[in-house]
């Protein structure tokens, strides 16, 4: 084990971290949006890639990320997602919540 | 479930497959991506796509989680459930089809009602804004409503706060071209204030009746053109005669108009004609007669509320200067939105009907609810299994629903062809059944489908789906988990007292259909041969205009097929006779008496013997002396045994009776005879309980003739209609034979008796479903007990008795609930209608009879299938 350990994602959280994702405006495709989750968190968090479709889709079922086909840097057709306004909106709300529920862990550890 | 939800899951619905290589599509796409990466990190080919593969995880799973994100569509539910609901008719279709004509006939009887409160109380007439036109009277003290005169309307036109504008119109009944027309005078301003169109010429302006004689035009309805005047476009331009005047017509209304109120008219002519076409005192003359009918628009920020008492306010005080009893007390206002204004008196008529044929809808759910138990379970093993492998209880429920839904569709379907069929034939029967003479007097108002009947239709029939698709379905899923996994499937139903006593109330209703349609039925024939007293064959009955009585009269003394001409105020059995309150003899209190005006050779033409006295004679009923013959009933109700003739009689003078009654002429008459009793009314209320009959001559305006012929009477009446229209086509009002006046009197009562008896028989046939239903039940609950019964050596015929107890047990109860019912019913009928019989022997046993036969078959079929059961097979079972 000489690697540092990864830290499987809460429930919950890899919405928000697929959100965040999006929110530069880029269209990103599945595998993208997990390596992208990768990188930035250099490599700590690691997104189950069988669940990132599920939460892909569901995402999509609630009109908060849009599905459209495009054109891969592989030359192949892939499916790229973009955040939608009412998917901004959602985002600010959980980053909102997430900062209070961190913040209120942060608290109670420090206090303890 | 947000919009772009529901659009994504249709669209996977509707593109299964597309959705799907999408799904596979993507995934593929992450792998190769992964594949790539895991190469660039030095991987070796073959390694890359297998360590891309295990670091994804399970790629199926992948996809059904992704197929899970979407949810299962409550489509996909709903798809699943009707295939298996198809698949299960398919096995069992005479069940689908027994399930599907209950309800139609149900279904069908109940639209059909609808459709006729449809038409007459819901669908708003063809004109601009319906629902703001009022009719307005104002209420005297007694409660009566008053019209107005023409000067009263030309004051009320000028002075009302309530209405926008306002119109007015009277009733007239016309002879044309041999075609009985009802039609109307109306203001100029009529059809620009309706907003209804010509749909050839023109219709009638403001100019037309700018000043009273002037335009002399007439209108039509489509209707009436199409069907009175066979259609054709040149009827523009034609003349009519109206009660010998001449009218041109200058337009058709547009179709589907046929005025305000609940008779179709089929003429509009203009108010200002009325002093040149009507009889009696001119409208416009000085007498000033009551004929004038108000509608009016009311003024958009007005209620209706409101304006009843803006307009109480002007009727006050433009009748506080006359006497008391004329006095205006309130203003009555009536929506003129539809044909019969939606007040709580016509629910209150319509709601009995309606609680009628809504219970008849309800026993055919209670009895298809019956069937779906009985079937349900017969599937009780397979609703056990599916519940102990997991199924859900509301998943099951809503899957007997859907197969109830299934089953109401058709059913609505086919009830609304029965409604239509019925509607149509019922008709056609009505005219083709109904006295000849009288056919072209019925006019109906068409009864075609809209939305709105389909909305009922819908509704009726979901309701009814539920109804009973709820209970068997609740009931069959109650089975217990732990029975079901034991093998046990049928011992947890409960005897159902709620169905038996349905079962019951149908055996009730229909043995009080079928013995009240036997009564009406041998009611209207005694009816029909009731000896009325007067010798009708041979009597034509001729109303006329009194401008063409002299020459008439006249023609009729010359014409040789004429043996006698009579005359009368009301000719007798048409339905009414006037009452005038008298006093006969000192110191007695006031009677309300019968009374007719009738001319001496009234009694020889009708052949009404005179007992005792003497007839009128010519000079007595040219001066209108104040003579009187009366009924022999009236002399026994007057004076006992004494000697009637000879004394006198005081007649009452009453507010409620004009000044001018020609039977106020006198204030006391004298008896000279006492004629036979007869019935002068009509014939459903026997002989005459009271009459008195004063003097008239054929010549007194107003009298109907009563003209006994030679020779065939048909043959005469033609003669003698072609003969008058010479003098002027627009002379005669009303030619019948009298005997036709009597059959349109038996009429009402024998259709009467077919609706009963039709409603009888459907409620025969739902009862014979009903009890099948219920019997079928039981025996398939009882099989295991009647298996051991049998096996313990009970015979065939103790089996098929004990079926059969059950059926009797339920028939008695109805039968005896029933013919109670039916003796107030007939008790009813019996009071008004002279010639019913409450305790009429074989109409009660004829429907008795049929309901016991009706039980007794029903139970057959159960029964036979009780006694077949084999005990080993029964016994083997668990």
């Amino acid at each position: 084990m000489g690697q540092p350990s990864r830290l499987d994602l809460l429930q919950g959280t890899l919405d928000l971290l697929i959100l965040r994702t999006l929110q530069s405006g880029q269209a990103l495709h599945g595998w993208a949006i997990s390596e992208r989750i990768q990188q930035i968190s250099e490599d700590v968090l690691r997104v189950n890639q069988g669940s990132l479709y599920p939460a892909l889709h569901r995402l999509e079922h609630q009109g908060w990320i849009k599905a459209e086909w495009g054109v891969s840097e592989l030359g192949r057709r892939a499916r790229f997602y973009r955040l939608t306004a009412s998917g901004r909106k959602q985002l600010e709300v959980e980053t909102l919540n997430w900062a209070r529920l961190t913040g209120a862990i942060g608290r109670v550890l420090e206090m303890a | 479930m947000s919009w772009n939800d529901l659009l994504l899951r249709l669209r996977a619905l509707a593109f299964r497959k597309r959705v799907e290589r999408e799904l596979d599509e993507e995934l593929q796409f992450h792998l190769e991506m992964e594949r790539r990466k895991n190469a660039a990190a030095g991987v070796s080919d073959t390694e890359a796509a297998g360590l891309a593969r295990v670091q994804f995880g399970g790629v199926e799973q992948a996809k059904e989680e992704c197929r899970d994100a979407r949810g299962l569509f409550w489509i996909d539910t709903i798809l699943q459930d009707v295939r298996y609901a198809l698949r299960g008719f398919r096995r069992t279709p005479a069940f689908a089809l027994t399930v599907v004509a209950t309800i139609a006939l149900g279904l069908g009887l109940n639209t059909t009602l609808f459709t006729i409160f449809n038409a007459y109380v819901l669908r708003p007439v063809a004109v601009r804004d319906p629902y703001s036109l009022y009719s307005f009277y104002w209420i005297n003290k007694a409660g009566e409503g008053a019209r107005l005169t023409w000067r009263e309307f030309e004051d009320f036109r000028k002075q009302n706060s309530a209405f926008s504008e306002v119109m007015g119109h009277h009733f007239l009944f016309a002879r044309v071209e041999g075609h009985p027309l009802e039609g109307q005078f109306v203001t100029g301003n009529y059809f620009r204030m309706l907003g209804v169109l010509p749909a050839l010429g023109r219709t009638l302006l403001p100019g037309d009746d700018a000043a009273p004689g002037s335009e002399p035009v007439i209108v039509l309805s489509y209707a009436a053109w199409q069907r009175k005047f066979g259609g054709e476009a040149e009827i523009v331009g034609k003349k009519l005669i109206i009660h010998g005047y001449p009218l041109t017509v200058v337009g058709i209304a547009k179709e589907g108009f046929s005025g305000l109120g609940d008779t179709p008219h089929d003429f509009w002519a203009p108010m200002s004609m009325a002093g040149q076409v009507e009889d009696g005192p001119s409208l416009f003359g000085p007498e000033q007669p009551r004929r004038i009918d108000i509608v009016g628009r009311l003024k958009p920020e007005l209620s209706a509320r409101q304006a009843t008492a803006a307009l109480t306010t002007w009727a006050r005080q433009m009748t506080a200067n006359r006497p008391e009893s004329e006095r205006a007390t309130g203003a009555d206002l009536q929506s003129q939105a539809t044909a019969v204004p939606l007040t709580a008196e016509v629910l209150l008529f319509f709601s009995p009907i309606m609680a009628a044929f809504g219970l008849v809808l309800l026993i055919a759910c209670a009895n298809v609810a019956g069937m779906m138990l009985a079937r349900a379970m017969a599937r009780q093993r397979e609703i056990g299994i599916r519940l102990s492998l997991g199924a859900s209880r509301p998943r099951l429920i809503r899957q007997l629903l859907t197969e109830g839904v299934l089953l109401a569709l058709p059913a609505a379907a086919a009830g609304f062809a029965l409604s239509q069929a019925t509607i149509q034939y019922g008709e056609r029967l009505m005219f083709a059944t109904m006295p000849a003479d009288f056919a072209e007097f019925i006019t109906v108002i068409p009864l075609p489908p809209d939305a709105r009947v389909f909305g009922f239709m819908l509704a009726a029939s979901v309701v009814s789906a539920v109804l009973f698709g709820l209970a068997p379905a609740i009931q069959a899923t109650r089975t217990n988990v732990m029975q079901a996994a034991r093998g046990d499937f049928s011992s947890d139903f409960r005897p159902a007292r709620l169905r038996n006593a349905l079962v019951a109330g149908q055996i009730t209703m229909c043995a009080l259909l079928l013995i009240c349609a036997g009564v009406l039925l041998r009611g209207a024939r005694r009816l029909a041969n009731f000896d009325v007293g007067l010798k009708t064959t041979g009597v034509v009955e001729i109303e006329i205009q009194d401008k063409f009585r002299a020459r008439i009269l006249e023609r009729l003394a010359s014409e040789p097929l004429v043996q006698t001409v009579a005359a009368a105020q009301s000719p007798p059995l048409d339905g009414t006779l006037p009452t005038v309150p008298v006093v006969a003899g000192e110191g007695a209190n006031a009677v309300g008496a019968w009374y007719n005006l009738v001319s001496p050779e009234y009694f020889p033409v009708l052949q009404v013997p005179i007992l005792r006295g003497r007839n009128f004679t010519r000079d007595e009923a040219a001066a209108g002396a104040p003579v009187a013959i009366i009924s022999l009933a009236t002399a026994r109700l007057f004076w006992g045994n004494r000697e009637a003739v000879g004394q006198s009689i005081h007649m009452v003078r009453d507010p409620r009776h004009p000044a001018q009654s020609r039977v106020l002429r006198h204030e006391s008459v004298r008896v000279i005879g006492v004629a036979r009793d007869v019935v002068s009314c009509c014939a459903i209320q026997g002989l005459d309980k009271t009459c008195i009959y004063l003097p008239t001559t054929p010549a007194e305006g107003g009298d109907a003739l009563l003209v006994r012929v030679h020779g065939d009477g048909e043959l005469a009446r033609r003669k003698l209609d072609a003969e008058l229209a010479t003098i002027n086509p627009g002379a005669i009002d009303q030619i019948h034979l009298m005997g036709q006046m009597r059959a349109a009197g038996v009429y009402p009562f024998q259709a009467a008796s077919w609706v009963c008896g039709g409603i009888g028989a459907l409620a025969l046939l739902l009862t014979l479903s009903g009890i099948y239903g219920v019997l079928s039940y039981l025996v398939t609950q009882r099989t295991k007990e009647i298996g051991i019964r049998v096996a313990l050596g009970a015979s065939t015929e103790s089996v098929t008795f004990l079926v059969l107890r059950q059926s009797m047990r339920l028939a008695g109860f109805g039968i005896a609930l029933g013919s109670v019912l039916a003796l107030g019913v007939s008790r009813i009928f019996a009071s008004v209608f002279v010639t019913m019989n409450m305790f009429d022997g074989p109409a009660y046993g004829a429907g008795v009879l049929l309901v016991i036969a009706a039980s007794a078959a029903a139970a057959y079929f159960p029964s036979r299938r009780a006694a077949r059961i084999d005990p080993i097979t029964t016994l083997r079972y668990d």
